[in-house]
């Protein structure tokens, strides 16, 4: 395959994270090349996916890759829900950075963003919304439906990742709406950035601020913010 | 597919200082906020810039840019937002993406409540754009993001092989119809009047395009139906007469609404809520400047933004050096 990174935008990476990385970080991907889990969506992306990840990989020492296919095994451990999926990890995540489908388009700024902010084990949250986003002790899962096009999704995206960084009892998925598009029919996706929390016990469209997002996440289980 | 790749943005950062008192702090980052960030940046004032979404504003979800100089060809609204941004940030304009909360003067100097803190600053360059106008239909609230939506470039991959609605007349609705048209197996628009608004160059793309439709002097009633969007009701603003359009979703571009709430009270609006300023881009309150599309303005383009920063980041230039 051609290589996806400009030799330009490559090098303003590699910069970026020589300046800016610290801990190891690791990106772990699944993916499938048979079976009833593959779609033909997936089968357009996927090769996509594993170059990007590789290419990325390559800009820092501290980025190390594990990609594993057909590993059934592996992917119990990390419970992933389809293929493909991507796990932006280091010493403070507990599997919960999550990409399903492609991290193209607006979202490879999440990416590399989400790289920078688990390397060093904290985001740029303001304090008093991390107090908040720490205080959380049920289990949340954050599903965040993008399309590549759309300039409002990393804010959404970037927010469930940054919570999911700061609280491990959190999951912050990104969902890639055109690879999924069942995963988007059940939750009804017709515009994105949408926000789905807890299966559905919440949920909203647009990108929110950061305490307007929490808030959300404080309703769908029943805790009133103060 | 590799330009699925290139950079858009890498949010930088950067501490906001609450011991200093900047020169202007720029509210909005679209081309009106970039353009002011390039300009102050020159003039080597102590500038920062909030964008409370993503950087580029309205514009970002432009397709294709042909009517501003310097790009035959076009260029896309994020690939330009790039280049300002760059631009911006090569002068030394810090950027922040967050949203400001309030807005307060006392004395000389602006209170500008973040996340991060009150910043204090001797000038304020308001730049916040406007949002698409809402749907006039008593069921917008339920049926947005299900079948409604503001931005065709975010959504059009949903309504792939089916028919879509585009209401509006202006460039950005015909520019909507033919994105859509990609996807969509039918594009219908649906405008008030007989005449379209729109550049007429755009026109003739709608008009040579197979799948795009016209229902012209109409308005849009009701959205229908229960659980998700299966119709567009529309009525002829002569005869009265109803009609249902059978569509899967509904493309709103009729027009802005400011987000002008901050400064609501503080400076002069007009009727529609978009700030007065004079030739200057002076409001009622000095130091404080309103450029691009939240200002009351006869057009509202990339170029005409960018024009009302360059005036305003000089004035505020000028008017930092008499403060002495």
């Amino acid at each position: 395959m051609e290589r996806l990174l400009k030799e330009k935008d490559a090098q303003y990476i590699k910069d970026l994270f020589e300046k800016k990385l610290e801990g190891e970080v690791t990106l772990t991907l699944f993916i499938e090349t048979k079976g009833p889990n593959v779609t033909k969506f997936n089968e357009q992306y996927l090769p996509y996916t594993e170059e990007i990840v590789k290419e990325v990989a390559e800009l820092s020492p501290k980025i190390k890759m594990n990609i594993y296919t057909d590993d059934f095994e592996k992917e119990k451990e990390y419970n992933i829900k389809t293929v493909s999926a991507l796990f932006i990890e280091g010493n403070k995540t507990n599997k919960n950075i999550v990409y399903y489908g492609i991290p193209s388009g607006h979202e490879f700024s999440s990416l590399l963003e989400d790289i920078v902010d688990v390397s060093r084990g904290k985001t740029e949250l303001p304090e008093d919304i991390k107090g908040k986003v720490q205080k959380i002790s049920s289990s949340i899962e954050i599903l965040v439906f993008v399309t590549p096009t759309c300039p409002y999704c990393p804010r959404a995206v970037r927010t469930a990742h940054q919570f999911a960084l700061e609280n491990p009892n959190i999951k912050g998925v990104m969902v890639e709406a055109n690879e999924f598009p069942e995963w988007s029919e059940k939750y009804n996706v017709y515009a994105v950035p949408k926000v789905v929390i807890n299966e559905g016990k919440g949920e909203f469209e647009g990108a929110l601020p950061e305490d307007a997002f929490l808030e959300a996440i404080y309703d769908a289980i029943g805790i009133k913010l103060v | 597919m590799d330009e699925l790749f290139s950079i858009h943005e890498v949010k930088e950062e950067i501490p906001v200082d609450l011991n200093e008192i900047y020169d202007t702090v720029i509210i909005g980052g679209g081309p009106a906020g970039l353009t002011a960030a390039i300009y102050a940046g020159r003039f080597r004032l102590k500038a920062l810039l909030f964008e409370k979404l993503a950087i580029g504003g309205q514009i970002a979800v432009s397709e294709l840019i042909e009517n501003y100089p310097g790009f035959p060809d076009g260029i896309s609204g994020s690939e330009l937002i790039e280049l300002f941004k760059k631009q911006a940030l090569k002068f030394g304009t810090k950027v922040l993406l967050t949203d400001v909360r309030k807005i307060e003067k006392i004395g000389d100097i602006f209170y500008v409540e973040t996340e991060y803190g009150r910043v204090r600053s001797w000038t304020i360059i308001f730049a916040t754009g406007a949002d698409p106008a809402k749907l006039p239909v008593p069921e917008e609230e339920k049926f947005r993001g299900r079948g409604i939506s503001y931005c065709a470039t975010c959504d059009a991959a949903f309504f792939k092989d089916k028919t879509v609605a585009v209401v509006g007349g202006g460039d950005t609705a015909l520019h909507d119809a033919l994105t859509l048209s990609k996807f969509a197996e039918k594009v219908i628009v649906v405008h008030r009047r007989k005449e379209l608004r729109a550049t007429k160059i755009l026109q003739e793309a709608c008009f040579s395009n197979a799948k795009i439709s016209f229902e012209l002097e109409y308005i849009p009633i009701h959205v229908l139906d229960e659980k998700k969007v299966e119709g567009l009701e529309i009525e002829n603003v002569i005869t009265k007469e109803h009609k249902v359009l059978k569509v899967d979703g509904v493309f709103v571009a009729i027009g802005e609404k400011p987000n002008t709430e901050l400064v609501k009270g503080l400076v002069e609006m007009d009727e529609r809520g978009f700030i007065k300023t004079n030739e200057k881009m002076e409001t009622l309150v000095s130091g404080l400047y309103a450029v691009g599309d939240a200002r009351s303005t006869p057009l509202r383009q990339v170029i005409t933004a960018c024009g009302d920063a360059a005036i305003a980041a000089s004035e505020v230039d000028k008017y930092i050096k008499n403060l002495g």
